[in-house]
C-alpha cells in the first residue's frame, strides 16, 4: 500500500481523468443534440430514477468486476493479457455444459460443481499463453488476442450444431439449463440477480489473494521488479503461469454468472467485448481490487445512463464511447502521473534523510 | 458437395476474384501495421481506423456522389485519428498497445453514433446509388480465356493494394525515410544521437498505417460491399496484426501471409453458403489465428535453440 | 606538434550532489595518441561526456584548435569535428554496415532527394574502408558480424561525418587479443591519416604500447601528464591508485574458524558468451571477511552470481556447509542462510515501486511466523520492518514509504537489513557502498565487521580498493577471470602492491592463490 498522499495523488488525478472525459462527452451532446441538456441530465440522473435502472446498473457492472479483477490480477504481474473475452467463453461454456448434461445431483452440489466447472475451464485455457509466455517468451498479447478468436469460433461451433438446443427456435444456443441453477434475483420483483453477490465476493477474495498471501506477493513483486523477484528466489515462470490462470479463472466466473444470471444457457455470442470491457475497468482502477469495484459500478452507470439517454432524448447511446475512451487515455497518461509523482517527491523529500 | 464447390470455383477461376477481393482490406491493412511496427510504435488500433474510415467514405462518397472523394475523406479521417494516437502515445505517455486499443473502441462507437445520428439507422446504412470504387476491366485481355480471369474484372482496390506493396518495398529500403523508420524502431538512442528526429519519424509511421488502414476501410464500404454495417471489419484488423507478426518485417512476407488468409476467408464463405459440408465454417476461420499461434510458438522455439547453442 | 584540445579546470558537480570532476586539465596535442587513465569512478567518463556535448561543465573552458567553444550536445560537437566511439555500440542490428554508418546523412538523389543514392553510398563508404584498412563487408548485416568488425563500424561512422578528434571509450573491454592488435593497426592509420586520437583504458599495458601521452585521473582530479616513453606501468599505477579516501574501521584480528565456503576451479561465462571465470579457487573460513579487489568486468560480477545461484557455472565446484552450491536453487541458498548484497541495488536488490516493509520481508513472506492462517500477518510485519529501520537507521517516514524514494544509502540499508536480518552464515556483499553517502558507508562498514565477528563467512567485492582493505583480513585480486593474488591483509600491504595486481602487472604463482 501507498502512503496516504501518493494515494490521495493518484486518486485525485484518477478523478480528474474522470471529470475531463465526462466534460468531452458533453461536449460532443452539446454540439449534436438538439436537447442536449434533457440528453445529458438523461444521462447523468436517469440511472437512478428507478429500481428497475438500479438493478440493471448492478447486473451490468457483475461482468464488468469479474473481467475486471481477471485483467487487474494479470495486469500486476506485468503480463499484459487481452485474452478474457476467450476465457470467459470458455468458462461460461464449461459452466453451461456441467450445468446441463451432469447427471441430476442437489442444487446445493451442481451449483457449486457449476461454478467450479468454470473456474477450471477459464484457468486451463489461460494456462495456455501463460505457459508459452513463460517458457518461449511468447507475446502475450498476439497469443492472447488469437485464443479469443479461438475460444469464440470453437464454442460457436459446438452451439450450432452437436450442442443446439432442438427446442431453441433456430438460435444457437444450448439447452436451457434448469431453473433451480439459475441465479436468483436478490430481491423478488428487481432486476438485479444474484450474481453481485458473487462479483462482491470475488472482490474481497483477489483483495486478500493479492494482499494478504505469499501468492499475491510474489505475483505483485514480479510485475514490479522481475529482476528482484529473481534475485529473491522466487519461481517467476511459475508465477507467471499461475497470476494467467487465476485471470483465466475469473473470466471463466464472469462468463457462467453471465450465463447463470441474464440468459439462462450458453448462446452463442453473448458477450458484447465484457472481455475488453474488462481492459478498461482494471487501466480506471490501476489495477486494484477495490477500484475496479467502483470503476466497474461507474462504467456500468455511464451504460445504464447512456441507455436511458437514448430512450430520453434524440441522442444514441454510442455517445458513452466517447466518455470511454477519453476515461481510458487520460488515465493511462504516464505523463500525467509522472508529474504528479514528481510534485509528490519534492515535497516528501523535506520529510525523508 | 463442398469441395466440388470449391473445385468448380477453382476452374473457373471465379475462387481467385473472391481471393483477392478477400485479401485487400486484409493485404492493406497489414501493410500499414508493418510499417507502425517497423517504426516501433506497432498500431493495434487498425480495427477501429478502418471502420471510421468505412463510414466516412460511403457517407462522403454517397453525399458528394464521388467514389474518389469518399475513398479520400475515409483515408484523411484514419489518418488524423492515427494524428492523435500520436499525440496520446508520443507525448501523454500512454502505451501505444492502449491507444491502439481506445481507438477500436472509439472506432466501433462512433461510427455506430454518427450512423444513428446523421441517418438515423441503427444496423446498416445503405445509401442508394453510392458510388462504388470502380472495377478495372483490361479492354482485350478480358476476352482472353484464363488471362481475362485472372487480371481483369478487379476492383481498382485490388490493384492498389498489390502497388502498395511494391511502394513499401521502395518506401522501406529505397528511401533514406525507411532507413531512419527502421532505425528508430530497432535502436532509438543510436538514431536520436545522429540527429534522426525519432519522435517525427514514429508520428509519420502512424498516419502511414492510418492511410493504408483508411484505404481498406474505404474498400470494405464501398468496393466490398456498398454500405456500412456496424463493427463490419469482423476482426480483419486483427487478423492483419497476425500477418504482421508472421510477415518477418516485410511486405512480399505480408502479401503472402494475406493471401493465405484472404484464402482461409474465402474458402470459409463458400463453406458457410453450402449446406451438409464436412468441414465446419469454424474451423476453416480459425486457422489464421492457430496458424499465427503456431509460428508464434515455432519462433520462439527456433530463438531459445540458438540462443543455447551460442558459444 | 601544435595543441589540438586544451580542457582546463573543469569541473562537474551533478544536481544530487556528486563530484564527478573536480578542477581537470588535459591538453592534447594534435597528431597524437592520448591515453586517459583511471580507476572506475575517477571522472573519466565525465570528462568524455563534457568534450562530446552529452554534459555541460559546471565550470572551466575548453579550448578547440585555438579557440574557446561550447558544445550544445554532441550534434553540436560532431559538427565541430568531434568524434566519439561508445563502449556501448550504438547500431542498428537489421541494418547493413554500409546503412548503420552513413545513418541520418545519407546520399540521396532523384526528386525532392527522396531515393537513397546507394551507389554514392557505396563509394563513399569503400573510400573510407580502403583509406583507412578498416576491413568490414559494407552489404552485412551489423547483427551477424563480429564485435571488432561492430567496433569498425563505429570508427567508419565517426570518420564519415568528418571528425578530426576521435575519442575511444575503453574500446578493447569487448575484444578479444587478435581484434586489440587490428585495432592498433587502426589507430595507427588513423593517426597517420592526420586524425588524434583520445584512449580512454584502465589496461596498463595497451597505455604502455600504443599511446605518446598519458593523463592519469584520480578521484575527480587530473595528477599527472606523462610522456609514455618516460614511464612504466608500475608509476602510472601508483599515481591511478593513490589513497585518497580513508576508510577505518577499528576492527580486532579474526580469529577464522572452519571453513565455510570452497570454491574450485570454478568457471562461467558472462552474457555475451565468454569466458569470464577461468578457474578460480578459494576458500573462506567463519570469522574472516574475504575481499575481492580488482577492476569491474574482471569477472567478479558471473563469480558472485554463480555462488548466489543467479548463474549456471560451466566447470568446477562450489561447497558450502558441505553442501553443493552449484544444484541448489535461489530460493535453497538464501534458506541456507547466505545473504546477498547485490551491487545493483536498484535492479536487483529492490523493488522500487515497493514499499520498504514489502522489501524487507522477502525471505520471510513464506515463513509460518509471518503469518496468521494462510494470511500474512500484517502486524508481524509492520513490527518487524519497524524494528529492522530502527536497528539498521533507515531514515524514511514509515515502513510503507516507497523504497523509491529513499536515498542511495538508506536504500542501502534497507538491503542490508533484509539479508542481515536471517543471521546469514555466509554473507557476499558486493560493491556494498556504492553511491552511498558517508554516514551510512560507516555504517555498513561496521555491520560488516560485526557479523564477521560473530562467526559468519563475510565475502567483500569491491572496485573501491580502499574499501577492500579497510574491511578485509585476506584479500583476493582478480584480473581476467583469474586469481592473481592471494594476500593476508597486514599493516604493509599498500595500494600499490594491489593495484599492480589489480592492473595486471604482476601475478603470482599458481600454489600462492589456492
Amino acid at each position: 500500500m501507498k502512503s496516504s498522499k501518493a494515494l490521495f495523488l493518484e486518486v485525485g488525478g484518477i478523478l480528474a481523468a474522470v471529470v475531463t472525459a465526462l466534460i468531452c462527452g458533453f461536449v460532443v451532446i452539446l454540439l449534436t443534440s438538439s436537447e442536449p441538456f434533457t440528453a445529458i441530465s438523461a444521462l447523468l440522473l436517469d440511472p437512478l430514477s428507478s429500481t428497475f435502472n438500479i438493478g440493471t446498473i448492478l447486473n451490468k457492472a457483475v461482468p464488468l468486476i469479474l473481467t475486471g479483477l481477471a485483467l487487474s490480477v494479470v495486469f500486476q504481474s506485468g503480463v499484459f493479457s487481452m485474452g478474457a473475452e476467450g476465457q470467459l467463453y470458455i468458462g461460461a461454456f464449461v459452466g453451461a455444459l456441467a450445468a446441463i448434461y451432469l447427471p441430476a445431483m442437489s442444487p446445493w452440489i451442481h451449483f457449486p460443481l457449476v461454478i467450479v466447472c468454470a473456474l477450471l475451464g477459464g484457468a486451463l485455457f489461460g494456462m495456455i499463453p501463460g505457459v508459452l509466455k513463460a517458457y518461449l517468451n511468447a507475446n502475450e498479447i498476439v497469443t492472447t488476442l488469437m485464443l479469443n478468436f479461438v475460444a469464440i469460433l470453437t464454442t460457436s461451433y459446438f452451439v450450432n450444431n452437436q450442442l443446439k438446443a432442438a427446442s431453441g427456435g433456430g438460435y444457437a444456443k444450448m439447452e436451457n439449463i434448469s431453473k433451480d441453477l439459475l441465479l436468483p434475483k436478490i430481491f423478488p420483483g428487481m432486476a438485479a440477480h444474484a450474481g453481485i453477490i458473487i462479483a462482491v465476493v470475488a472482490v474481497i477474495v483477489v483483495y486478500l489473494l493479492m494482499y494478504k498471501t505469499s501468492i499475491g506477493y510474489e505475483l505483485r513483486l514480479v510485475g514490479k521488479n522481475g529482476h528482484f523477484a529473481r534475485y529473491g528466489g522466487i519461481a517467476t515462470r511459475k508465477v507467471i503461469v499461475v497470476s494467467v490462470m487465476i485471470s483465466g479463472a475469473l473470466a471463466g466466473l464472469a462468463g457462467i454468472v453471465e450465463v447463470l444470471g441474464i440468459h439462462g444457457t450458453f448462446k452463442e455470442n453473448f458477450s458484447a467485448s465484457l472481455g475488453f470491457d474488462g481492459i478498461i475497468i482494471a487501466l480506471l482502477a490501476r489495477n486494484h481490487p477495490v477500484g475496479v469495484l467502483i470503476a466497474a459500478l461507474f462504467y456500468a452507470y455511464i451504460q445504464v445512463g447512456a441507455q436511458t439517454m437514448q430512450f430520453g432524448s434524440d441522442m444514441p447511446r454510442e455517445v458513452a464511447v466517447i466518455i470511454q475512451v477519453m476515461l481510458v487515455l487520460l488515465v493511462s497518461a504516464q505523463a500525467i502521473f509522472t508529474y504528479i509523482k514528481q510534485r509528490y517527491a519534492r515535497s516528501g523529500q523535506k520529510a525523508v534523510k | 458437395m463442398v469441395w466440388q464447390t470449391i473445385w468448380g470455383q477453382i476452374v473457373d477461376l471465379s475462387l481467385v476474384a473472391v481471393l483477392l477481393r478477400l485479401m485487400t482490406p486484409i493485404l492493406l491493412a497489414s501493410l500499414g501495421g508493418l510499417i507502425s511496427d517497423i517504426g516501433g510504435v506497432i498500431n493495434i488500433g487498425l480495427e477501429g481506423l478502418m471502420l471510421m474510415s468505412a463510414f466516412t467514405s460511403i457517407a462522403v462518397g454517397s453525399s458528394t456522389g464521388n467514389w474518389a472523394v469518399g475513398v479520400l475523406a475515409g483515408v484523411a479521417t484514419s489518418v488524423l485519428i492515427s494524428y492523435g494516437m500520436g499525440f496520446f502515445s508520443l507525448k501523454m505517455k500512454v502505451d501505444i498497445i492502449i491507444t491502439g486499443f481506445a481507438v477500436n473502441i472509439f472506432g466501433s462507437g462512433f461510427t455506430i453514433f454518427l450512423m444513428s445520428k446523421l441517418y438515423g439507422m441503427t444496423g446498416n446504412y445503405s445509401p442508394t446509388g453510392a458510388p462504388r470504387i470502380p472495377v478495372v476491366n483490361i479492354p482485350f485481355i478480358e476476352d482472353v480465356p484464363v488471362l481475362g480471369k485472372l487480371l481483369s474484372g478487379h476492383s481498382l482496390m485490388v490493384w492498389i493494394a498489390l502497388l502498395s506493396v511494391a511502394f513499401c518495398m521502395f518506401l522501406i529500403y529505397r528511401t533514406p525515410y525507411g532507413v531512419h523508420l527502421r532505425s528508430v524502431g530497432e535502436a532509438p538512442y543510436a538514431a536520436q544521437s545522429l540527429g534522426i528526429p525519432a519522435k517525427r519519424i514514429q508520428y509519420s509511421a502512424l498516419a502511414w498505417s492510418g492511410a493504408f488502414a483508411g484505404l481498406a476501410g474505404a474498400f470494405m464500404s464501398n468496393g466490398l460491399t456498398n454500405m456500412f454495417v456496424k463493427d463490419m471489419t469482423a476482426g480483419t484488423g486483427f487478423l492483419a496484426l497476425a500477418v504482421v507478426l508472421l510477415g518477418n518485417r516485410n511486405p512480399i512476407g505480408i502479401l503472402l501471409g494475406s493471401l493465405i488468409f484472404g484464402l482461409a476467408s474465402a474458402l470459409a464463405t463458400i463453406v458457410q453458403t453450402v449446406p451438409n459440408s464436412p468441414i465446419p465454417s469454424q474451423f476453416i476461420q480459425m486457422i489464421p489465428y492457430v496458424v499465427t499461434i503456431a509460428a508464434l510458438v515455432f519462433f520462439a522455439l527456433r530463438n531459445k535453440r540458438r540462443l543455447a547453442t551460442m558459444p | 606538434m601544435p595543441i589540438l584540445l586544451e580542457m582546463k579546470n573543469i569541473h562537474k558537480v551533478y544536481p544530487n550532489g556528486t563530484a564527478a570532476n573536480r578542477g581537470v586539465d588535459l591538453t592534447v596535442h594534435e597528431g597524437e595518441i592520448h591515453a586517459l587513465v583511471g580507476e572506475n569512478g575517477a571522472g573519466k567518463s565525465t570528462l568524455m561526456k563534457i568534450l562530446f556535448g552529452l554534459e555541460a561543465p559546471t565550470d572551466g573552458t575548453i579550448e578547440y584548435k585555438g579557440q574557446t567553444v561550447t558544445f550544445d550536445g554532441p550534434r553540436d560537437a560532431i559538427k565541430q569535428g568531434m568524434g566519439m566511439v561508445h563502449q556501448h555500440f550504438m547500431l542498428a542490428p537489421s541494418l547493413t554496415v554500409s546503412e548503420n554508418i552513413v545513418l541520418g546523412d545519407e546520399p540521396k538523389k532523384g526528386v525532392f532527394s527522396l531515393f537513397r543514392d546507394r551507389a554514392k553510398e557505396f563509394q563513399e563508404v569503400e573510400h573510407l574502408i580502403s583509406t583507412y584498412g578498416l576491413k568490414v563487408n559494407m552489404q552485412a548485416k551489423v547483427e551477424s558480424i563480429p564485435v571488432g568488425q561492430k567496433q569498425r563500424v563505429e570508427i567508419l561512422k565517426v570518420l564519415y561525418r568528418g571528425a578530426k578528434l576521435i575519442i575511444l571509450d575503453e574500446p578493447t573491454a569487448v575484444l578479444t587479443p587478435q581484434e586489440t592488435d587490428e585495432l592498433f593497426d587502426s589507430i595507427k592509420a588513423l593517426v597517420s591519416q592526420g586524425h588524434t586520437i583520445i584512449f580512454i583504458t584502465h589496461k596498463l599495458r595497451e597505455v604502455m604500447q600504443i599511446s605518446n601521452r598519458i593523463t592519469v585521473l584520480r578521484a575527480g582530479k587530473s595528477i599527472a601528464t606523462l610522456l609514455t616513453q618516460e614511464t612504466n606501468q608500475e608509476e602510472i599505477s601508483r599515481l591511478m591508485v593513490g589513497r585518497d579516501v580513508l576508510f577505518r574501521v577499528d576492527k580486532i584480528p579474526a580469529e577464522p574458524k572452519d571453513v565455510v565456503l570452497s570454491v574450485r576451479d570454478l568457471g562461467a561465462l558472462d552474457d555475451k558468451g565468454a569466458l569470464a571465470l577461468k578457474g578460480v579457487s578459494f576458500s573462506i573460513r567463519g570469522g574472516e571477511v574475504l575481499g575481492i579487489a580488482g577492476v569491474e568486468g574482471n569477472g567478479q560480477t558471473e563469480l558472485v552470481e554463480v555462488i548466489t545461484g543467479l548463474r549456471k557455472a560451466t566447470s568446477g565446484e562450489v561447497r558450502y556447509q558441505n553442501k553443493d552450491l552449484l544444484a541448489a536453487s535461489v530460493a535453497e541458498i538464501r534458506r541456507m542462510k547466505v545473504g546477498h548484497v547485490p551491487e545493483d541495488r536498484q535492479t536487483a536488490g529492490a523493488s522500487l515501486t515497493s514499499s520498504i516493509a514489502e522489501n524487507l520481508i522477502l525471505d520471510h513472506y513464506r515463513n509460518p511466523d509471518f503469518k496468521w492462517g494462510p494470511f500474512i500477518n500484517k502486524k508481524k510485519v509492520k513490527q518487524f520492518a519497524k524494528i529492522m529501520m530502527e536497528t539498521f537507521d533507515v531514515r524514511a517516514q514509515n515502513e510503507e514509504t516507497m523504497a523509491g524514494a529513499l536515498s542511495g544509502g538508506n536504500l542501502q540499508k534497507v538491503v542490508v537489513a533484509r539479508e542481515l536480518s536471517k543471521n546469514p552464515l555466509l554473507l557476499i556483499a558486493s560493491q556494498p557502498t556504492r553511491g552511498v553517502d558517508i554516514g551510512a558507508i560507516e555504517f555498513i562498514h561496521r555491520e560488516i565487521i560485526k557479523r564477521r565477528d560473530g562467526g559468519a563467512a563475510v565475502m567483500v567485492v569491491s572496485a573501491e580498493l580502499s574499501e577492500v582493505m579497510a574491511l578485509s583480513d585476506r584479500i583476493i585480486v582478480l584480473y581476467d577471470g583469474e586469481i592473481v593474488a592471494l594476500l593476508d591483509n597486514t599493516p604493509d600491504l599498500t595500494e600499490q602492491e594491489i593495484g599492480y595486481y589489480m592492473l595486471g602487472i604482476k601475478k603470482q604463482e599458481q600454489e600462492a592463490t589456492r
